[in-house]
């Protein structure tokens, strides 16, 4: 009796600290984002950031009801954009568009964004129409996905469209780091998991990785970045509370891989 | 039954002058017929009365006394003709092998030996001669007919030339006016005229060809980049085989690399079909192009023909500025990746002081945006304007795209965008006079809604639009094609301008998406869209169509771009002819017509062939030099043409063409009835069939070339004259009997 008492006590524990902790995270970034549309969201454009809606993996903790797709949705992509329409020359909405593998719409979108690309569980169907996907000449951008377990999901999915091509790291000497801004230099962009940042890295992703797959012609069509979030780093950039150079790196790293899918 | 009538033969009427041989003058025969009208008129009016019938009789009476008032001026002809045996007679006889279709050569010889000359040399020294390349003097009617050329041309010089020396009165030409040596110009023919001899044709074979089946012409671009999609425009007629498959094929050599089944049309009509096909690999070519024999076709050696084409181991490189990044760049330059013989050089500006580029070969390549010197642009042989706006370039710039076109001769391709065209203030810039479209005068005209594209006529023959290779599956392609991203109204095609393609919006209806035309020395096109790059992303991936056009597009650009030194030649293959005209213009380090240059032609031909042959400039002409050069023997050659300034080489270009001997003969076999009538009216002299040749020796003594006499022929005592007397007093004397005494 004493023994189960004791587990439960642990858990309890273990459980409170947590509520406790994320409830000390959220009071510093707190999600009262107002997601209406912006109001030139109809504005017919060159460029819209698509972000994937894909079906999860079983026993993804609470984000499984609302999909790990919608994770730092729609502010990260909002505030992103409003960076890319600032910072560069690209017609781009205010407003991202949401993309899934069972209709066609996707293939008006030729970049597709993917955040917790470790929680994905796409079905043969919907990995084969990735694949046709890029291999009309759409670019995928994968982010937020960190440790081995995840990217061994991540994996699973992808392989079933692309078993054929392998996942490389990406050489600093890339176009993909060069294409606007200079990127030889890079750290791992955290998550506001991980406030107040002695840490940077989750589960065993100690080390942030740049890695890609490439076409026949050596292009690279699906840009991973994994043991790192890019998307928290653009919805927190107004936060106070999240470092200046992380979100700066994000948005760099964002940018630079639209120009490059706009250009390669 | 003409010369019973009318005393002389009706050459002689048609070749003599009337005139009236009494001396007497001619204003007395007009009083004495207005005063015998008088008298007449006086007779019948005195009568009470005076009837139609009265006046009828009156008008017979007067018309007898005119005439013979009219015979007592003697009328008489007055001719000019041949002394008898003092005036030499050319009979040439062309013994070319088309001459031996047919039997022509045997009619011909018939004709002669069965009374002609005889008839001919019964008045006239006769002279024999043999036509082909040349003229060779006979002894006898040749009887074969195996030279490889007819040069009818060279043939009528050399007799008239022999005029000089001897009294010739006329030329009788036996042939089927088939010339392939290009001889009969317009000098020949005036020095025919000014010789004065008449030449009479004999026309033989038939007018219109009989079940065969012929390449009238195959047109081939000389020129073409490895690999390039080249098209080859076949013309075909037939007789005999109407509504019957034939397969047309373009060879290299013994690789057959493309075909096409054809329905051939109604007898005497002609088809022209455009038949795609890949350049291959670098290296001169001669492609062969033929039809397929079908059986009971009377001549197969007209079912071929050769041509060169040079394909040239380049790799033109194209400049494309874009303004922003955009979707179309991406694809764009996908589309040019496949094609290794194109290097796509690009220029984006990505913010709004930085650019990116692709492709450069040096890191200070582009390295200050886009060029501002005729060194740093010209240097490519093509150019796309996108989504930028005309105002971002300087003057200097914007003149120079201009002289890019006009002076260089480069391509220029403008996109659409939201900064492009109208609403990028090109409407209003010295470039706008270069583009086939007139700009609206406004802005707004840049839609991101779908259009979807249609091929206009031009663009079904066009090659830059050929996605498949059978016309009609790839007018269906273009209409099954995704619909664009968004599209830009330009305007109306401007006079002289091609519209290949048309775009097709909702509620907008039909308006220009793909024009082009040419400009000074290069083209321009205009292509009203950012957006098709949905042509690659809404299809499958395994569709072609985007990377097609792309590839095609891009080397449409560069694919006919002169360079410094461009030599030509007037044809690609000189058939039975040997002379070669070259040509060069040659252009300074500025793209300029260099006055002061020295041009050489490096030419080697079968054999061993090898000459230099110095270009000299051509009058009138800054930056043009020309020479003449004889090829003599059959097969293919190579010319290179090197210009230089002083030291410095200014350039060179490589040409290539053939010869080929007996090969015409064989194609439009038919008789040139039209030819051999125009060369004897010209003349004065008269164009025969074999069967109305009994009058020709009497045509030939009313000659006025050689020994002439002029003659005057009465003939107010032609039987006709008194018949005519005869018959009016006869008339009148049935009438008064119908009518009673008047």
């Amino acid at each position: 009796m004493r023994k189960p008492l004791a587990i439960f006590a642990l858990v309890s524990a273990l459980a409170g600290s947590v509520w406790a902790f994320q409830r000390n995270i959220r009071a510093l970034f707190p999600d009262t984002y107002d997601d209406s549309p912006p109001a030139d969201a109809a504005e017919k454009t060159e460029f819209y950031f698509a972000r994937l809606r894909y079906p999860n993996v079983r026993g993804s903790g609470m984000w499984w009801s609302r999909g790990s797709w919608t994770v730092d949705y729609p502010k990260a992509d909002r505030q992103f954009m409003q960076g890319v329409r600032r910072l560069t020359r690209i017609h781009a909405n205010s407003m991202e568009r949401i993309v899934d593998l069972v209709s066609d719409d996707i293939f008006n979108y030729p970049f597709v964004y993917v955040v917790e690309a470790g929680h994905w569980d796409l079905p043969d169907a919907q990995a084969r129409k990735l694949r046709e996907f890029i291999d009309r000449g759409g670019f995928l951008m994968t982010d937020d996905f960190h440790g081995t377990f995840e990217w061994e999901v991540f994996t699973a999915s992808l392989n079933k469209g692309f078993g054929d091509r392998p996942i490389i790291d990406i050489e600093n000497a890339d176009p993909i780091f060069h294409v606007l801004y200079d990127l030889d230099v890079r750290w791992q962009v955290p998550g506001i998991v991980n406030y107040p940042f002695q840490r940077t890295y989750e589960y065993d992703g100690y080390e942030p990785k740049w890695r890609a797959i490439r076409d026949d012609k050596g292009r690279i069509v699906v840009g991973i970045c994994h043991n790192m979030d890019n998307g928290d780093a653009w919805e927190w950039a107004d936060s106070p509370h999240y470092p200046e150079k992380y979100a700066s790196q994000a948005y760099r790293t964002g940018i630079n891989f639209i120009i490059y899918a706009m250009t390669h | 039954m003409f010369e019973f009538f009318f005393k002389y033969p009706w050459e002689v009427y048609r070749k003599g002058t009337f005139v009236l041989s009494s001396g007497w003058p001619l204003w007395l025969l007009g009083v004495c017929a207005l005063l015998v009208a008088v008298l007449v008129g006086w007779l019948v009016l005195r009568r009470p009365g005076p009837n139609a019938r009265a006046l009828a009789i009156a008008g017979l009476q007067w018309a007898v006394l005119s005439l013979l008032l009219l015979m007592l001026w003697q009328p008489a002809l007055s001719v000019s003709s041949l002394k008898p045996q003092q005036n030499v007679v050319s009979v040439i006889v062309d013994t070319s092998s088309s001459m031996a279709l047919d039997n022509r050569i045997g009619e011909a010889k018939k004709l002669l030996d069965s009374g002609l000359l005889d008839d001919l040399k019964k008045r006239f020294p006769v002279r024999l001669y043999q036509a082909g390349r040349g003229l060779e003097r006979v002894s006898a009617t040749p009887a074969q007919a195996s030279q490889p050329v007819t040069n009818l041309g060279e043939a009528l010089r050399s007799a008239v030339a022999e005029s000089a020396s001897l009294p010739v009165g006329a030329i009788v030409l036996l042939t089927d006016g088939a010339d392939n040596a290009g001889g009969l110009d317009s000098d020949t023919m005036d020095a025919v005229r000014r010789s004065r001899i008449p030449v009479h044709a004999v026309g033989f074979g038939p007018e219109s060809i009989r079940n065969d089946v012929e390449i009238i012409d195959a047109e081939l671009p000389s020129r073409a980049l490895p690999d390039a999609r080249l098209a080859a425009t076949v013309s075909v007629r037939q007789a005999g085989f109407a509504g019957r498959t034939a397969r047309i094929s373009v060879k290299d050599g013994s690789k057959v690399l493309a075909t096409r089944d054809v329905k051939l049309p109604d007898d005497g009509k002609s088809l022209r079909e455009v038949i795609p096909f890949s350049a291959g690999a670098a290296g001169a070519k001669a492609m062969q192009v033929s039809v397929a024999a079908i059986e009971g076709e009377t001549n197969p050696d007209n079912n071929a023909v050769t041509r060169l084409v040079d394909v040239r181991d380049k790799k033109p490189r194209i400049l494309y500025f874009e303004g922003e990044p955009r979707w179309e760049t991406k694809f764009i330059r996908r589309a040019a990746e496949l094609d290794k013989n194109i290097e796509l050089v690009s220029i984006i500006r990505t913010t709004q002081n930085k650019f990116y580029r692709q492709g450069i070969n040096d890191p200070k390549e582009l390295e200050r945006g886009f060029p501002d010197s005729v060194e740093e642009l010209f240097r490519y042989q093509g150019l796309i304007i996108g989504n930028v706006e005309a105002g971002y370039f300087n003057s200097s710039q914007q003149s120079l795209i201009k002289e890019f076109v006009d002076r260089r001769g480069g391509g220029v391709l403008f996109l659409g965008g939201r900064a492009a065209l109208s609403d990028g203030g090109w409407n209003k810039a010295g470039a706008a006079e270069m583009l086939p479209v007139i700009l609206p005068d406004r802005k707004g005209t840049f839609h991101r809604d779908p259009a979807t594209a249609e091929l206009t006529a031009a663009g079904r023959d066009s090659l830059l639009t050929r996605i498949e290779d059978n016309p009609d599956k790839n007018t269906a392609r273009w209409k099954a094609l995704p619909y664009l991203a968004d599209y830009q109204e330009v305007g109306a095609a401007k006079p002289g301008a091609l519209v290949l393609a048309e775009m097709i919006v909702a509620g907008r209806g039909r308006s220009p998406l793909l024009a082009t035309q040419s400009y000074g020395r290069g083209r321009v096109a205009v292509f009203a869209t950012g957006g098709s790059w949905r042509w690659q992303m809404a299809q499958d991936s395994k569709d072609m169509s985007h990377e097609t056009f792309w590839r095609q597009m891009l080397r449409w650009l560069v694919s006919d771009v002169n360079e410094r030194t461009t030599v030509i030649s007037e044809k690609q293959v000189y058939a039975d002819e040997s002379r070669v005209p070259l040509r060069a213009d040659v252009r300074d380090r500025n793209y300029l017509p260099a006055a002061d240059a020295v041009v050489e032609a490096h030419i080697m031909g079968p054999g061993g062939v090898s000459a230099v042959v110095p270009l000299l400039p051509a009058k009138g002409e800054s930056g043009a030099y020309v020479a003449d050069w004889k090829a003599e023997a059959p097969g293919s050659y190579l010319a290179e043409v090197v210009a230089r300034q002083g030291e410095a080489e200014l350039g060179r270009d490589v040409l290539t063409f053939r010869r080929e001997d007996g090969v015409a003969e064989h194609f439009r076999t038919e008789q040139n009835r039209e030819l051999l009538e125009r060369i004897a009216q010209q003349s004065g002299g008269r164009y025969y069939k074999p069967d109305q040749t009994s009058a020709l020796a009497r045509e030939i003594e009313l000659s006025e070339a050689g020994i002439s006499v002029k003659e005057t022929r009465d003939i107010w005592n032609a039987p006709f004259a008194f018949m005519l007397v005869a018959g009016l007093k006869a008339a009148e004397w049935l009438l008064r009997r119908k009518w009673g005494a008047v």
